[in-house]
């Protein structure tokens, strides 16, 4: 299962991140088909069913940019009363979550977040 | 011109996401990704949000055709994608493990729906399986206070599901 091989190679990758930035209180990464690979917290999250959850809102803004013929579907934001989360592809088999209870911080969490993703996908390669 | 909602539910591999492409006139949206998982020996992609597809009866009927994930993982997608349907399709696949199974989740999960309005069971690969009888669905059904149609479907056949479908819109217009 992708899931298990890759868990020990982006642990690390989703530990630094939520260390560099205070703002992230939560990241996981997510298969595309819903499963979870990896999570990393500071809060008490429930973040299972919300890997499943990014699986659909990521393939949902996939098909969307697709309908509207605008490339690639680089991020989805979801800005809320009491934070924001930030779905994000690393490649065509992983997903980036990250959270932020900051309603300010949209630019560290976007930031940070696409620089994880692209570090975890040059570890990743084309596993 | 008159709107009619339905979806189409069931089992993973059952022919959803099938079913609506064969018959949509316009292009399908789906939401199919790669599987990742065990699953990929059955097959390669999955839904994991929606397909969307239209069919037009006549000039003053359209179809609107919702279908959800087969994972139960993605179960949180299934009363988002009800909400406002006049009709139901389970479809099950009679090739799998244990099609009755897969037909009692569903059954069990949109049965306050399915008490409320039309729904109809679609049988499909039933040419791969050595399956339940048809007769072992209807007495599940019966079991469970329910009388529905049961059909056997090749979801790849335009015929096969567009009959279902017009036993579905009439009972939907006699419910």
């Amino acid at each position: 299962m992708l899931a298990n091989l890759i868990q020990p190679k982006v642990t690390p990758f989703l530990e630094r991140l939520l260390q560099n930035c205070d703002d992230i209180h939560a990241a996981l990464v997510v298969t595309v088909d819903g499963n979870m690979c990896a999570m990393q917290q500071k809060k008490d999250y429930t973040l299972e069913r919300l890997a499943t959850m990014g699986s659909s809102l990521m393939s949902l803004g996939d098909t969307i940019t697709a309908e509207l013929e605008m490339g690639a579907c680089n991020n989805i934001i979801s800005e809320n009363e009491q934070g924001i989360v930030a779905f994000m592809h690393i490649n065509d088999k992983l997903v980036l979550i990250s959270i932020t209870t900051r309603k300010n911080a949209l630019g560290m969490l976007l930031s940070h977040s696409r620089i994880c993703a692209q570090n975890m996908a040059l570890e990743i390669g084309d596993l | 011109m008159k709107e009619i909602k339905l979806v189409f539910t069931g089992s993973m591999g059952a022919g959803k996401t099938t079913a609506i492409s064969t018959i949509s006139e316009t292009p399908v949206i789906n939401t199919d990704v790669i599987t990742t998982d065990e699953v990929v020996q059955r097959k390669e992609t999955t839904t994991v949000a929606l397909d969307y597809g239209e069919l037009s009866l006549d000039e003053t009927q359209k179809l609107k055709l919702y279908g959800t994930p087969g994972q139960e993982r993605f179960e949180y997608m299934w009363p988002i994608l009800i909400k406002g349907a006049l009709g139901l399709i389970i479809l099950v696949d009679h090739a799998s493990t244990d099609p009755l199974n897969d037909l009692a989740l569903f059954v069990r999960y949109f049965k306050p729906y399915i008490e409320e309005t039309a729904t109809v069971i679609g049988v499909t690969r039933t040419d791969l399986g050595s399956g339940p009888s048809m007769q072992a669905y209807h007495d599940y059904l019966q079991k469970q206070g329910l009388q529905l149609p049961v059909f056997t479907v090749d979801a790849r056949s335009r015929e096969h599901v567009i009959i279902m479908l017009q036993a579905l819109t009439a009972m939907v217009e006699f419910a």
